[in-house]
């Protein structure tokens, strides 16, 4: 079997939702990632859905789609011999993520010069809700306040009214952005520090807030306050931008919607209207804006954005946008998530991977790789570890304590 | 020391999705030199809002003539900071001869063109390896080059779309997808564009092998569905919007509440009891909160409708960043549905982590542009990268490039200027 990018790396997770999703992207890149859980299981165990909504730590979806390709060992790091434990598990790796409540491991005497001393080539990844210092250090979050805070919901919602005035909230996409947004760039940090270790030989410590992570991912409501400071108006599943927008997504034959931004480019518009005109819908559109130098502002958007409104309306969401694509016009289904799994283009990627679940004789789809990469392919699965489930292989393969040791920690709760 | 001190990253990436993947390497010390040239300019640099002139596209102007106030666009300012900048005339074959000589002392190449275009000038990953044999080759498209949707046009929008993240976002039916208000995939897209280029990286730095990678804005968008597919996998359920109700756990209150002011509103997130007898507590626990239909987490959960009602009609009374504060001090999760100008004007947190960072600029001067979330320890990291400046203008770095790196002469220089190659 192929390596994977990150062949020779060994990861250790402790922590809870915050800083998994990095984990399963070191898993996924082909480092060996162990992750660390109070006995029992970890927190996010509880969060659902379930596997046949039977609520149970070993039946979360969620747990499962966050932990897929990693090993589990369960160890209370509170317990007086778990340190000893612990400080083993931290000098054999490559890379600690730690998303534990601030200060956990200092408290327990595992401060950075302490880590350091411990492992001087480790790289220590933090990722903390807002930082460790600060006003808002000991702020309490979620999710959606992260998302709140951190400006995408002001950006994210439906149409005002036409006075400019909002009846509906600004909304949060679903489902854990803000952990993927900060997840995804403290893998960038941390595997830049795998590189920079390559020549300084010294390891590194990088703090991530997530509230950081989240604000810098917005898009243009920063830059357009900065240079201009005008505020952006949310609007239904386009941009939100100093003015109101013509409409982007239509309803479709089958109850559905289709999406496409108007105005992209004049090479664009031309071939959409090209595109309506054989589909019938073009007849108003040619006859009043016969001249392409007529072909803008709101009159023309208004009779374009109706000739598409009839157009989409008289096919099915999957009836008509890649017939558009291939004039080089970027229109797009709506679709629900699982409906790319049935795609050829997935299949032929290998996007999703069927992953096997022994203990239920059972096999799901599951989400693979985010890109294709055929030296160094992606690796989705095994499946989430049960809790504890390889405590007997690291702590009596790696760590050397025989089965009778770990037997004796398993009944005195330490793991 | 930085990170990716001596990492030459060869940069044919255009706006966001692309142009932010080398953006996050140069932060972290490589060098990315961008290449552009004057019937290909990068988009944004015609994108406003503007520092001074716009850029004037309708005057004629002779072939040789750089083009008018293309370096003035803040938006490109703070996508591009820190990178290098060359002009560059790929279409033409002088043009890519220069292009193949820049690859050999090159450590990485990424473009974000249609499928076809780098193969089509004879630049396909076999022809750059032949040169470099270590050469690291990502191609950045829209939705990748095998497969059956090879070439077709993507942008964050038709990403989200496809991929389910639009129909995730919103109220439920009757409401439509609400989606998202800005590209989210751009920002995404350009992770995932600078997390294939480091693990190639480090990949190469452990083997000394370079390779080729098809990404895609799509699949990093799938990526990001979290569990919906494997709920359909698993338990045959479709996605079905919640609006920014709690999905995972019984959470309620959970949601965003109108304050006092023109379109303000606040998140709070109930996660156990005690929280919500702190925050029925800080509302003077009014009769309501104590009835037996609000007495329990799962009391609550069913009953959501009135006690959105019944909370959104105390918050519409409260100023927002003082009702933020309070609640916090109370122990509840509670967030301000922040604009751009809260956070760039207000946010202390942010302001504490030095959020934004000034970068100077030859032309529009020095602004504040989006520093990386990441704070090293030890390594120098930063935007602006190793040169400390913020975005190039236009062909700014052709001196040193073709000077300094390629080592041709002035009159070859100035040859290769008059013929529109550089």
């Amino acid at each position: 079997m192929a390596d994977g990018f990150l062949f020779d790396v060994k990861v250790l997770e402790l922590g809870d939702e915050k800083g998994e999703f990095c984990g399963k992207l070191f898993a996924g890149a082909g480092a060996e990632v162990i992750k660390v859980e109070p006995p029992g299981g970890g927190p996010s165990r509880l969060n659902g859905p379930f596997y046949q909504d039977q609520p149970d730590p070993t039946r979360s979806l969620y747990f499962w789609h966050y932990n897929v390709g990693k090993r589990g060992v369960t160890l209370d790091i509170h317990a007086p011999r778990a340190k000893a434990m612990l400080e083993k598990l931290i000098a054999r790796s490559d890379v600690l993520i730690d998303s534990l409540p601030l200060d956990t491991l200092s408290r327990l005497g595992l401060d950075w010069p302490a880590l350091r001393k411990l492992n001087p080539r480790l790289i220590y990844l933090v990722i903390t809700p807002f930082g460790r210092s600060g006003p808002w250090r000991d702020y309490k979050a979620t999710d959606l306040i992260h998302l709140a805070l951190g400006g995408p919901m002001m950006c994210c919602g439906y149409d005002p009214k036409p006075d400019g005035t909002y009846d509906t909230p600004p909304i949060a996409p679903q489902m854990w952005h803000a952990y993927h947004i900060a997840c995804n760039q403290a893998f960038i940090a941390a595997v830049g520090a795998l590189i920079g270790r390559e020549m300084s030989g010294a390891g590194e410590m990088i703090d991530l807030p997530i509230h950081q992570a989240v604000a810098v991912s917005t898009e243009v409501d920063v830059p357009i306050w900065i240079y201009s400071q005008k505020p952006v108006l949310r609007q239904t599943g386009r941009h939100a931008v100093q003015r109101v927008t013509p409409q982007a997504q239509f309803k479709t034959a089958d109850g559905r919607y289709s999406m496409l931004l108007l105005g992209i480019t004049p090479r664009e518009s031309a071939a959409l209207i090209e595109f309506l005109t054989e589909k019938g819908f073009g007849a108003e559109l040619n006859e009043k804006f016969k001249d392409p130098t007529s072909r803008r502002g709101p009159e023309f958007n208004a009779c374009l954005t109706g000739a598409l409104t009839r157009c989409m309306g008289a096919y099915g969401v999957e009836e008509i946008w890649r017939e558009a694509q291939r004039k080089r016009i970027s229109w797009a289904a709506v679709r629900l998530p699982e409906e790319n799994l049935g795609d050829e283009h997935w299949r032929m990627r290998q996007t999703f991977a069927r992953v096997e679940h022994p203990e239920l004789g059972a096999s799901f789809n599951y989400v693979g790789a985010p890109t294709l990469a055929e030296q160094c392919p992606w690796r989705t699965g095994p499946r989430a570890p049960l809790p504890g489930e390889h405590n007997q292989e690291i702590y009596g393969g790696q760590l050397g304590l025989d089965a009778e040791q770990v037997e004796d920690l398993r009944r005195q709760g330490v793991i | 020391m930085r990170p990716l001190e001596g990492v030459r990253v060869l940069d044919l990436t255009w706006v966001l999705a692309g142009g932010g993947g080398p953006r996050l390497l140069d932060a972290l010390g490589a060098e990315a030199i961008r290449i552009e040239w004057r019937e290909r300019l990068d988009s944004l640099r015609l994108a406003g809002p503007f520092v001074g002139p716009e850029p004037d596209q309708s005057r004629p102007r002779r072939p040789t003539d750089p083009p008018a106030n293309v370096n003035r666009s803040g938006i490109f300012n703070d996508i591009n900071a820190g990178k290098r900048a060359i002009s560059l005339n790929m279409t033409r074959p002088e043009g890519r001869e220069i292009f193949k000589r820049l690859v050999a002392i090159s450590d990485v190449v990424v473009d974000s063109f249609t499928s076809e275009t780098m193969r089509n000038w004879g630049l396909g990953y076999e022809v750059l390896k032949s040169i470099k044999p270590d050469i690291i080759y990502l191609q950045q498209s829209g939705w990748g080059y095998k497969g059956v949707y090879s070439g077709f046009g993507s942008y964050g929008p038709v990403a989200q779309a496809i991929s389910g993240l639009t129909e995730q976002s919103g109220l439920p039916e009757p409401y439509p997808p609400a989606g998202w208000g800005y590209s989210y995939m751009d920002w995404s897209g350009a992770y995932y564009c600078a997390i294939m280029m480091l693990l190639a990286v480090y990949y190469k730095r452990r083997t000394g092998k370079g390779q080729y990678i098809d990404g895609s804005q799509l699949e990093p968008s799938i990526y990001l569905t979290g569990t919906a597919v494997l709920d359909y996998s698993a338990n045959g359920r479709h996605w079905q919007r919640r609006g920014n109700r709690a999905i995972a756990r019984p959470m309620a209150p959970h949601g965003v509440y109108r304050c006092a002011g023109e379109d303000r509103w606040i998140a709070i997130a109930v996660t156990n009891e005690e929280e919500w007898r702190a925050l029925a507590a800080q509302m003077g626990t009014p009769q309501w909160t104590a009835e037996p239909r609000f007495a329990t987490m799962a009391a609550r959960v069913a009953n959501q409708d009135e006690l959105d009602r019944l909370l959104g009609a105390w918050t519409a009374q409260q100023e927002p960043f003082a009702l933020q504060e309070r609640l916090q001090a109370a122990g509840v999760a509670a967030g301000v549905c922040q604009t751009a100008e809260d956070r760039v004007e207000r946010d202390p947190q942010l302001r504490h982590l030095n959020w934004l960072i000034p970068l100077p600029h030859p032309e529009i001067g020095t602004w504040p542009v989006k520093n990386v979330p990441f704070h090293f320890a030890n390594a120098v990291v930063g935007q602006g990268g190793p040169l400390e400046r913020a975005a190039p203008c236009y062909g700014q770095d052709n001196d040193y490039v073709y000077g300094e790196l390629l080592r041709l002469s002035a009159q070859e220089r100035e040859r290769l200027r008059r013929q529109g190659i550089i």
